[in-house]
């Protein structure tokens, strides 16, 4: 047996497999299912200060080779997650993520504040690329991603992720502004924005017009995105994420230089598809007489895979 | 089988499945736009009346499509299917012993829902007939009577032993037909497209006892992403795993 443990902060990890913030809900459903063999972090949905009822329906809608959402940030709210949820993640033998955001860096900070004492959370992950919500994503604007950063930095005790959008502008530029302000990592990328309109009447099919699309589609997208900062950022802890359905894309995206795979699209089609991918990489290392995972993260910097580490680290 | 042992070995008390499981398809029953389906899928439980299941091409990445089961057995699942959509044209024309995916049964079974002292009226629409006629089939005892509505007589064959109102034969709708059928006392359970449904909750306002079962495009099948979030008076609920019955009050933006 392989070993597929990976870091995130001070956790070790299982596996590099993150369930993404979105489709798994906030992990009981889940737990339920017991659908999280090889899972070895849940990141949540993402919590704002203050419920949130989300979009109306439709918030689904079919693309070529994936989905767009306008889910809209459907949340309990920091507290209610705290009270009614996250207790009954305690026991999860996965990491907790918890992803949040809000409309201030001061808002922010309380929420970070809230969560450090909360043993079971591994890392905080700053969805500031939502494309589902009004207004402007504060990833687009590189002092904004720095001073959400901080606050959640200053205030709180967890290792921050910020995560950025895959079509907006360079990654690098709000990749910087989170790293510069104390950002652990970075998670690339959110869903793509995306339209559909309603071929019978001409109109947009979601209310809010745009959507996010994930799926295989956007997978390509994401690696970009990964590949990218990885040759910027030699250090960061990234987590790939957009697009991987199965050990190709898992594969793929630790090549590109993801520490760690998370996976949206697929669970929701898939509920155990953590547990499927941990087992194929599992054997896939075996037959390729490697011993840890963690030996493939930026094997595309190095001249692909059979590079000895040594120097691969050298490259960096 | 009398209700009680039908209803019994119908309502298995196993969890819905989280895995996929391997299905081909056995038997198919066409008129020129409807379907029965039936699917081979060993290990998938029966479920209840009211509940769904998620289907796919094997093989295959991309989100499911739910059906609601017309009919099951141990490893067997039957379902009322309309040509329309690339994974629904797939299971109306594909060949026999085609291969697909399921994973479920989700939702609430109606009967943990519907008052049980009550005698319904089923109300469906199109594919919406599915889950009502598995429900008279397992419960005959609590149907009042039944309207099923069809634009047009092609599926008389598909359903025999079942009177259908057609808008061809007679230019009557289901709603229209279930005001004059319904007597005072009887609950109502209404399947069918959202402006059947509307007409439905329209027609019983203040009634005791009215409900719709709600179509939506699932994500997860399993409450988990929210993609199927619809507001109503107790707040955004999920009809993939808080439904897809609710109570016609419930949901009021439907009128």
């Amino acid at each position: 047996m392989a070993d597929l443990t990976a870091q995130c902060g001070s956790a070790v990890l299982r596996t590099p497999i993150v369930l993404a913030s979105g489709p798994s809900g906030f992990g009981a459903e889940l737990l339920r299912g017991a659908a999280l063999a090889g899972v070895g972090a849940v990141t949540t949905k993402t919590l704002t200060p203050t419920a949130r009822g989300g979009n109306p329906q439709p918030r689904l809608v079919d693309a070529p080779a994936g989905v767009l959402n306008s889910v809209g940030l459907e949340n309990p709210g920091l507290e209610s997650f705290l009270q009614n949820e996250l207790p009954g993640l305690r026991e999860l033998p996965a990491a907790i993520v918890v992803s949040m955001t809000a409309n201030d860096p001061a808002e922010i900070g309380r929420m970070a504040m809230r969560l450090s004492g909360e043993l079971c959370v591994a890392a905080i992950e700053l969805n500031l690329s939502c494309p589902n919500v009004s207004g402007r994503p504060a990833g687009d604007d590189p002092v904004l991603v720095g001073r959400f950063v901080r606050a959640a930095v200053d205030c709180g005790s967890k290792p921050v992720l910020a995560k950025l959008a895959g079509d907006r502008g360079d990654v690098r530029v709000p990749g910087e502004a989170a790293l510069t302000a104390g950002a652990a990592g970075l998670t690339l990328i959110n869903s793509v924005r995306g339209v559909r309109i309603d071929r019978r009447t001409g109109r947009p099919l979601f209310h809010r017009v745009f959507g996010g699309l994930s799926g295989p589609a956007i997978l390509p997208i994401a690696l970009a995105r990964v590949y990218e900062a990885r040759l910027a950022f030699p250090d960061a802890l990234i987590v790939g994420t957009g697009g991987v359905t199965d050990l190709g894309g898992l594969l793929e995206m630790l090549f590109a230089g993801a520490d760690l795979v998370g996976i949206g699209f697929g669970v929701m089609g898939t509920p155990r598809l953590a547990g499927e991918l941990a087992a194929e990489l599992d054997r896939w290392l075996a037959d390729h007489g490697i011993v840890r995972a963690a030996e493939l993260v930026s094997a595309a910097h190095r001249g692909g895979i059979g590079v000895p580490v040594g120097i691969a680290a050298l490259n960096r | 089988m009398n209700e009680r042992t039908r209803a019994q070995t119908g309502a298995a008390r196993e969890g819905p499945l989280f895995s996929w499981v391997s299905a081909c398809t056995t038997f198919r029953q066409t008129a020129s736009s409807f379907a029965r389906v039936r699917l081979a899928a060993p290990g998938l439980p029966t479920g209840r009346p009211g509940q769904f299941v998620l289907v796919r091409p094997a093989g295959t990445a991309l989100l499911p499509r739910a059906f609601s089961v017309f009919d099951a057995d141990p490893g067997e699942v039957e379902l009322f299917v309309k040509a329309d959509g690339v994974l629904r044209r797939q299971l109306f024309e594909g060949t026999i012993g085609e291969r697909f995916e399921v994973r479920g049964p989700y939702g609430v079974p109606f009967s943990d829902v519907i008052d049980p002292g009550r005698r319904y009226m089923l109300v469906g629409g199109g594919c919406g007939i599915a889950p009502l006629r598995r429900f008279a089939d397992v419960y005959p005892g609590r149907v009042a009577a039944t309207v099923y509505g069809f634009r047009t007589a092609e599926v008389e064959g598909l359903l025999s032993g079942v009177h259908l109102v057609t808008e061809e034969n007679g230019g009557e709708m289901a709603h229209e037909r279930a005001r004059a059928v319904w007597r005072p006392g009887m609950g109502v359970l209404a399947c069918g497209p959202e402006p059947m449904l509307r007409e439905v909750a329209r027609a019983f306002r203040g009634a005791p006892d009215v409900y719709v079962s709600l179509e939506c495009r699932i994500g997860c099948g399993i409450g988990a992403c929210r993609g199927c979030s619809i507001l109503t008076t107790r707040g955004m609920r999920r009809v993939c795993r808080d439904g897809p019955l609710f109570a016609a009050e419930e949901v009021p933006w439907l009128i």
